[in-house]
């Protein structure tokens, strides 16, 4: 009997022990953190627009093939025999449903950060407020601008653009709700008004990396001029106040020893960021390129050699790795001109001024058109090659400074699109002088389907009050 | 202790007295077992006493007994006999006869039971069948074909993959949600350190599969729970040293593919290059072929690339060695058993330069009686793996990729115009850059770029058995794993990819990462059993358990290393990236069971399992289990009188399982993290919250007979099983514009049923003293289908979802992972374009495919629809001859490599299979490859690259010896048996390539991460052939 007490209160007393286990079953995370404690205070915001502006180096995004595409689609570039093919069937316009380009996700990603920061900011009260809604509002906008000029048409660009189908709209950070496509007018409304409100909020200047009022402006202008509301896009192009680069900075902008110019960038360092997007065009040395794509032989015979500055700062002489020489693309090779590592540069003042010059142009006002386009020129040339034009040769002029000035910076494709040209490729090859291997596909007839990129199927499938593009 | 004799003493002394007047005299005799071996340890007892004895070494007994006293017989797997000692002999032997294969003992973990009593599905590996069976590295392989109902699919071929388990299909949809819990020696390990077990070391391998037994560890038991035991000693029995080697050689498997050589390459080249687009043709484009060698070069370059031709695969491939060897002591005293293993396997891989895999393992079992209320045990084993890993890659970084796509006319290493190997100034080769994809020199990178893991296993297990009375038991029982894993890649300075996207400022980079996570489990029981007078049993136990996880990892890289034989990274010039994480998850469980059977004849079983897991929703962490089970041992009627049926049970069991899948250890919770931006930290949302998340549960219904016929020569099993899952745990997609994190969200909907047949089936054909003849195999008949999905658009029927797979999906209605691609129609003779069907069925070219989806399901899935194994065996005279075979039927696989090798001129500057030579020329032809103008449409996903997984492989052949005893009795050796083995060495399929896929490409989808193993096959390691022979010695 003692025995059996004895082995009793042992037992009782080994199984009173484990009663409190019950309590091990509430676990917090240690690599990750609440949401609910992440919003609170204002240090918080500037981590949480961080995150944000994070967003926009994505690797389908200004971390990735965006930086690349509108260049790919157009006839600044021509596919080189010695890359890994990679964007062959971008390059070609033969993409499909099946295909999925990834800036959609990229950019609504952006969105639904930069709605979850506005959406718990309203219960917030601090001194830098105003600037983080702003620069919220911004990114926003810019996120939808991005996207929606990819998968629809651009009011410029035809008749019936402004009632065809353009992209949903994000306001709210909802995870599940499946929207339809608002029409191509109701998303540049939107885009305009949340510009409009961020333009006063946000700061003169923030931090490196971050938007400034010129940015929200900038793109206010181009949304504007996309839009063909003239007016607004040149008023709102007056108030960016940044300088265009000087000539004598040109090149140095663009291997990051000067920022000259530049309204919106984000530095890419080893230490933060790291990431070498330059691999979009090319990978290895100079003299052993395995090179994506080369500048067109048509684009590099614009530049007047000796003169405009940019055909020095934007194409290299190199070597690919099947032995030929190649007119190289150097926007993106890196600070030593090797492994791809530079500052990605998405705003800059020169634009302000083209979209300026454009606008006033389209409003017949040629005279303070011009100003603003030799604004760029002056800056660009030794000796402009031409000045005075009117009419129909300042809207020639104007265009043909816009190519060059941002060749391979992510306009050219949208620009060919709004003024609804075709895109036609000179048959000439890859290597330096119109050499070797052409592009497969040469010529994409204006009003093509094609200039808007499909919806993905995998888009569709988990959406589907989404509409397929026509033609796909 | 002193009572118990003191007991034993009164009684026998009682007898004696009672029966004084009867005559008591010695019986002795030789118990031999059923071959007429002598059987020793058998038990003698004097029926209805504790008298008794046990036979010695040669089976010999002697036993004081009485006229009119029984003696009883008996031994594990032997049917107890009786004799009654009368007047006259007094010697008395006896031969044992084979108990019925379903009288074994079943391990179950919890509590073992006596087969004849189970209630529900459960099928058996036992370590004799461990040793006839081809040794792999990893324990899980080994079940290919040996149960019913299990499908085992090898990750891929390489030493120490582990295998896809898939119990009674697949129940989830969410990758590395399928896998069946694994439980050894009482606590769960991970699919993935499988391979840290020798097979040497496994007594039984059990594998429950239906809700009655899996519902005791019902939390985690949807899948099935594969128990093994490792061996143990006996008590009472002197020490066996137990000693095993094999050596044996290893080749791929074959494959099918017959790469072109130098001449057919150049020639091929050049006819691409000729080609010519015809006037007004629509989606051509002529093959990029007119840069490559075969169509710019010279008669005399042409001469001497031929001349100067490698065949890759040679230099990339060799034959891999296997090496095995253990070592054990097992036996026993009166209180004390134990069990002693050391374990040595090595197998180098078929890649040249790269090591393979080698494990050390050491294990000890004490079991032992430390009072006569307490028993107790502990058991501890190590496990040290290090493997040299290859790149398993899509692309020429993988050498199954490379030994296919490197032109045979592109030397490995640079030669000069005589066709020597040109050599730098330290007096090294210098390797070939160009003409290869990227300049990437794998037979370089694999010398250059070496990456190694180490795994170290620590196990351990240790109970303790307080008898507080004949009927109350308490069981404690502790068990632990703790895993040290580490892996090193390093980027030599110098190494092929150094020269491609290296900084030269910073040549070589290394990343070290790794991590170690600790899981245990203690667990209580309480058990109550009345083993009553009337036949009627009953047993019941309570359970209260808790399970602890934590998982600490760190990552670490650098650049700038001076020298390639430095390879720490404290001689790095820059330290690049440096992170450390910790996880935890926690599981605790209370259950109750009860089993009762009258006379053994009728049985019933329930159970009941409350767990709460820390992973799920603050109100939804506690799920409730339950099972019921019945079943009815018809032969052990009285009114049952059919002579040549032995056995025959019919059972039921009916239960639920829950499973929390491969659910992060956080999921339920709104998260977010901290990355880094030009400023400072930057806030990235990393989960969204779902507080209703919680577990996912199956309802399992089993139906079964057993059989055991004509002295239980044939025994059968067959079992009708239906599976629903529902609450199913689901990366719920959500729309691309919810821009969430991974645009899914963890929740539970769904339901998916899986349903089939499983028949067990095994027959001693021949059964004498010198020839025995034993056949055996298994056959599931499998179906599944996907019964719900949520419904998001609210159109009254669930969305289709895309998982990350190349060409899948999941559609109410349809099977698990449908195949939905578009479909091929062959090649218009008049153009050499390729034809495909839209969605009504016309065939059209590809830009003409109207607008919407055209690819649809086919019927088609990469689930098999019948599987199983069978097994010939074969004994005469101490040879052996055993034959396994495997099958598998009505799956489909997705032929990426076919569409590599034979791309129809997309790429012409990869190398290609001879097939390619048959492509559209002119009109008319037909049986043809469409034409190479046409590769960008020829090329499309479709259904032309799906092909039947069905085959039928010998797995297994093993041809051995056994010494006879009576020989070995002048040695001190107990048995030696020799043998030589073949893996693989037949294959019967009409799959191109090797027809068991598990993961595609090891960096395109992992296998945790693989959703649907055996979609597509993508050039990871294949599967090898492999000869070997071996020696087995005790003594």
């Amino acid at each position: 009997m003692k025995n059996i007490i004895y082995k009793s209160i042992l037992f009782l007393f080994v199984a009173g022990m484990f009663t409190s286990c019950q309590d091990e079953l509430d676990q917090v995370p240690f690599d990750s953190f609440g949401t609910q404690f992440a919003f609170t205070t204002a240090a918080d915001f500037e981590n949480a627009i961080r995150g944000v502006y994070s967003g926009l180096n994505r690797g389908s995004y200004y971390g990735g093939t965006y930086l690349a595409n509108p260049d790919v689609l157009s006839d600044n570039v021509t596919f080189s025999q010695s890359g890994r093919g990679t964007k062959r069937a971008t390059h070609n316009w033969t993409y499909v449903a099946a295909d999925n380009f990834g800036h959609y996700a990229d950019g609504y990603t952006v969105i639904y950060r930069a709605n979850q920061v506005l959406s718990f900011i309203d219960d917030f009260e601090g001194s830098n407020k105003a600037n983080i809604t702003g620069e919220a509002l911004a990114l926003r906008a810019l996120a939808h601008f991005d996207i929606v000029r990819f998968y629809g048409k651009i009011p410029t660009q035809a008749g019936d653009a402004n009632g065809s189908l353009g992209i949903v709209y994000r306001t709210e950070p909802d995870p599940t709700a499946q929207d339809p496509r608002l029409t191509v007018a109701e998303v540049y409304q939107n885009i305009v008004a949340d510009l409009e409100a961020a333009r006063t909020m946000i700061s003169t200047s923030n931090d490196p990396g971050r938007m400034n009022r010129d940015a929200v402006n900038l793109i206010l202008s181009r949304a504007y001029l996309y839009m063909g509301e003239w007016q607004n896009a040149a008023d709102a192009a007056a108030r960016v106040t940044e300088p265009v680069a000087a000539r004598s900075s040109v090149v140095g902008v663009w291997e990051d020893a000067n920022q000259d110019g530049l309204i919106f960038y984000i530095p890419n360092t080893t230490q933060v960021l790291n990431n070498n997007i330059g691999v979009q065009w090319s990978q290895g040395p100079v003299t052993q390129l395995i090179a994506e794509y080369v500048a067109s032989y048509e684009l590099d015979q614009l530049y007047v050699a000796d003169n405009d500055i940019r055909k020095e700062a934007y194409i290299v002489d190199a070597t690919s790795t099947l032995g030929n020489p190649i007119n190289a693309i150097k926007k993106l090779l890196g600070r030593g001109n090797f492994n791809g590592l530079v500052d990605i540069k998405i705003l800059r003042a020169a634009e302000a001024r083209l979209n300026r010059a454009e606008a006033l142009n389209n409003l017949g006002q040629d005279g303070p058109a011009l100003v603003a386009l030799n604004e760029v020129r002056s800056n660009r040339y030794m000796t402009q090659p031409s000045d005075g034009e009117a009419g129909g040769a300042l809207t020639a002029a104007i265009r043909l400074e816009r190519r060059l000035e941002f060749a391979f910076e992510y306009q050219r494709w949208f620009d060919i699109k709004r003024y609804g040209d075709p895109v036609t490729r000179a048959n000439f090859g890859d290597q330096e002088g119109g050499a070797g291997t052409p592009s497969d596909a040469l010529t994409l007839e204006a009003g093509n389907f094609r200039f808007q990129l499909p919806i993905a199927q995998s888009s569709i499938i988990v959406n589907p009050n989404l509409q397929q593009n026509p033609g796909y | 202790m002193k009572t118990k004799f003191s007991g034993i003493l009164t009684l026998i002394l009682a007898l004696v007295v009672q029966i004084s007047f009867a005559q008591t005299k010695t019986i002795t005799g030789v118990v031999t077992d059923d071959t007429g071996l002598p059987l020793p340890g058998a038990t003698v007892l004097i029926k209805g006493t504790t008298n008794g004895t046990q036979t010695g070494f040669d089976g010999d007994y002697s036993i004081s007994a009485a006229e009119g006293q029984t003696l009883t017989f008996s031994y594990v797997g032997f049917e107890t006999k009786e004799l009654l000692v009368t007047s006259g002999a007094s010697t008395y032997n006896v031969q044992m006869a084979a108990g019925a294969t379903l009288e074994t003992v079943v391990i179950t973990g919890y509590g073992n039971s006596n087969r004849d009593v189970l209630t529900s599905a459960v099928s058996l590996v036992t370590a004799e069948e461990l040793e006839e069976l081809v040794s792999t590295t990893s324990v899980d392989n080994l079940l290919q074909g040996k149960a019913s109902g299990v499908a085992v699919t090898a990750a891929n071929g390489k030493p120490g993959a582990t295998a896809f388990v898939r119990i009674r299909g697949t129940g989830s949809l969410v990758a590395g949600a399928s896998s069946p819990l694994y439980i050894v020696d009482g606590a769960p390990l991970d699919e993935a350190d499988l391979n840290a077990i020798p097979s040497s070391e496994i007594e039984t391998i059990a594998i429950l599969k239906d809700a009655a037994t899996t519902s005791q560890y019902g939390s985690r038991g949807a899948n099935g729970v594969v128990v093994i035991t490792t061996k143990k000693g006996k008590k009472n029995k002197d020490a066996t040293v137990r000693f095993s080697s094999r050596y044996g050689v290893s080749k791929r498997a074959n494959d099918d593919i017959q790469i072109m050589n130098a001449q057919e390459k150049l020639r091929y080249e050049l006819e691409l290059s000729q080609l010519t687009l015809p006037d007004g043709c629509v989606g051509c484009f002529l093959p990029s072929a007119s840069g490559l060698p075969g169509a710019t070069s010279t008669p005399e370059e042409r001469a001497f690339l031929i001349a100067n031709q490698v065949s890759w695969e040679d230099e990339i491939l060799r034959d891999a060695i296997i090496q095995s060897n253990s070592f054990s002591v097992s036996g026993g005293e009166e209180k004390v058993d134990y069990f002693f293993s050391l374990n040595h396997d090595r197998n180098t891989g078929i890649i040249a330069q790269v090591n393979g895999f080698e494990r050390l393992n050491g294990r000890l079992n004490v079991n032992f009686d430390a009072k006569p209320w307490l028993d107790m045990g502990a058991s501890v084993a190590y496990s040290r793996s290090v493997s040299d890993e290859p790149r398993d890659r899509n692309n020429v970084q993988n050498p199954f990729r490379a030994i296919y796509q490197n032109n045979s006319y592109t030397p490995v290493f640079q030669l000069d115009e005589n066709g020597d190997v040109t050599f730098d100034e330290n007096g090294d080769p210098v390797y070939q850059t160009d003409g290869l994809q990227f300049g990437f020199n794998t037979v370089n990178a694999l010398i250059t770029i070496p990456e190694i893991t180490v795994q170290n296993l620590t196990f351990f297990n240790s109970y303790a058995n307080v008898k507080f009375s004949d009927r109350w038991n308490y069981r404690l029982q502790y068990s632990l794993n703790h895993e040290n894993f580490r892996r090193e890649v390093y980027n030599q300075p110098g190494s092929t990819l150094e020269d491609i996207i290296g900084d030269p400022d910073f040549p070589g980079t290394k990343t070290d990462n790794g991590f170690q996570t600790i899981d245990y489990t203690l667990s209580n029981t309480i058990n109550y059993t009345l083993a009553g007078e009337n036949g009627h049993n009953f047993n019941s136990y309570g359970l209260f358990e808790y399970n602890f996880r934590e998982t600490n990892s760190y990552t670490v890289s650098s650049r700038g290393f001076p020298s390639t034989l430095l390879s720490t990274q404290v001689n790095a010039a820059e330290q690049t990236n440096g992170s450390t994480g910790r996880s935890r998850l926690t599981l605790v469980s209370y259950g109750a069971f009860a089993n009762y059977d009258y006379k053994q004849k009728y049985i019933l079983a329930a159970s009941g399992r409350y767990d709460g897991s820390s992973n799920f929703g603050a109100d939804n962490q506690f799920g409730f289990f339950y099972s019921g089970s019945a079943a009815w041992n018809v032969a052990k009627e009285d009114f049952f009188a059919v002579d040549w049926i032995e056995d025959l049970k019919i059972r039921g069991s009916y239960g639920t399982v829950g499973n929390r899948g491969a659910l992060g250890n956080y999921a339920s919770q709104g998260t977010v993290v901290f990355g880094q931006y030009p400023g400072g930290s930057s806030t990235i949302p990393a989960n969204i919250a779902n507080p209703e998340l919680q577990w996912e549960e199956a309802e399992i219904l089993d139906i079964g007979i057993e059989l055991g016929l004509f002295n239980n020569r044939v025994t059968a099993v067959v079992d009708y099983f239906k599976k629903t899952t529902n609450k199913l745990l689901f990366d719920v997609p959500t729309p691309d514009e919810s821009g969430i994190p991974g645009f899914s969200i963890n929740s539970n909907l769904g339901t998916i049923e899986n349903s089939g047949v499983e028949v067990e089936l095994n027959a001693d054909i021949i059964r004498n003293a010198d020839f025995k003849w034993s056949v055996g195999g298994n056959f599931a008949i499998l179906d599944n289908e996907i019964i719900e999905l949520p419904d998001n658009d609210n159109d009254g029927v669930g969305d289709d979802i895309e998982p990350f797979s190349f060409a899948t999906i999941f559609r109410e209605g349809e099977e698990i992972n449908a195949f939905f691609l578009l479909r091929y129609d062959g090649v218009d003779p008049a153009t050499g374009r390729p034809l495909y069907l839209d969605a009504e069925g016309n065939s059209v070219f590809f830009t003409d495919l109207p607008e919407g989806e055209n690819r649809v399901l086919l019927d088609k899935s990469p689930n098999a629809n019948i599987q199983g194994g069978f097994f010939s065996n074969i004994n005469y005279k101490g040879f052996g001859l055993r034959t396994d075979f495997v099958y598998k039927f009505g799956n489909y696989i997705y032929n990426l490599v076919r569409s590599d090798v034979i791309n129809d001129g997309l790429t012409p500057s990869s190398n290609q299979d001879v097939r390619a030579f048959n492509y559209w020329k002119q009109p008319g032809d037909t049986n043809v490859l469409p034409s190479p103008l046409y590769a960008n449409e020829a090329q499309q996903g479709s259904d032309r690259f799906l092909e039947k997984g069905d085959y039928v492989r010998l797995r297994n052949v093993t041809l051995s010896y056994t010494f006879d005893k009576d020989f070995l009795a002048r040695t001190p050796f107990n048995s030696i048996r020799v043998y030589a083995q073949g893996q693989n060495l037949l294959t019967f399929s009409d799959f191109f390539g090797d027809p068991e896929v598990g993961i595609s490409s090891g960096e395109t989808i992992s296998q945790a991460g693989a959703v649907a193993p055996g979609e597509a096959t993508l050039y990871s390691y294949p599967t090898l052939r492999s000869f070997s022979f071996g020696i087995d010695v005790s003594l």
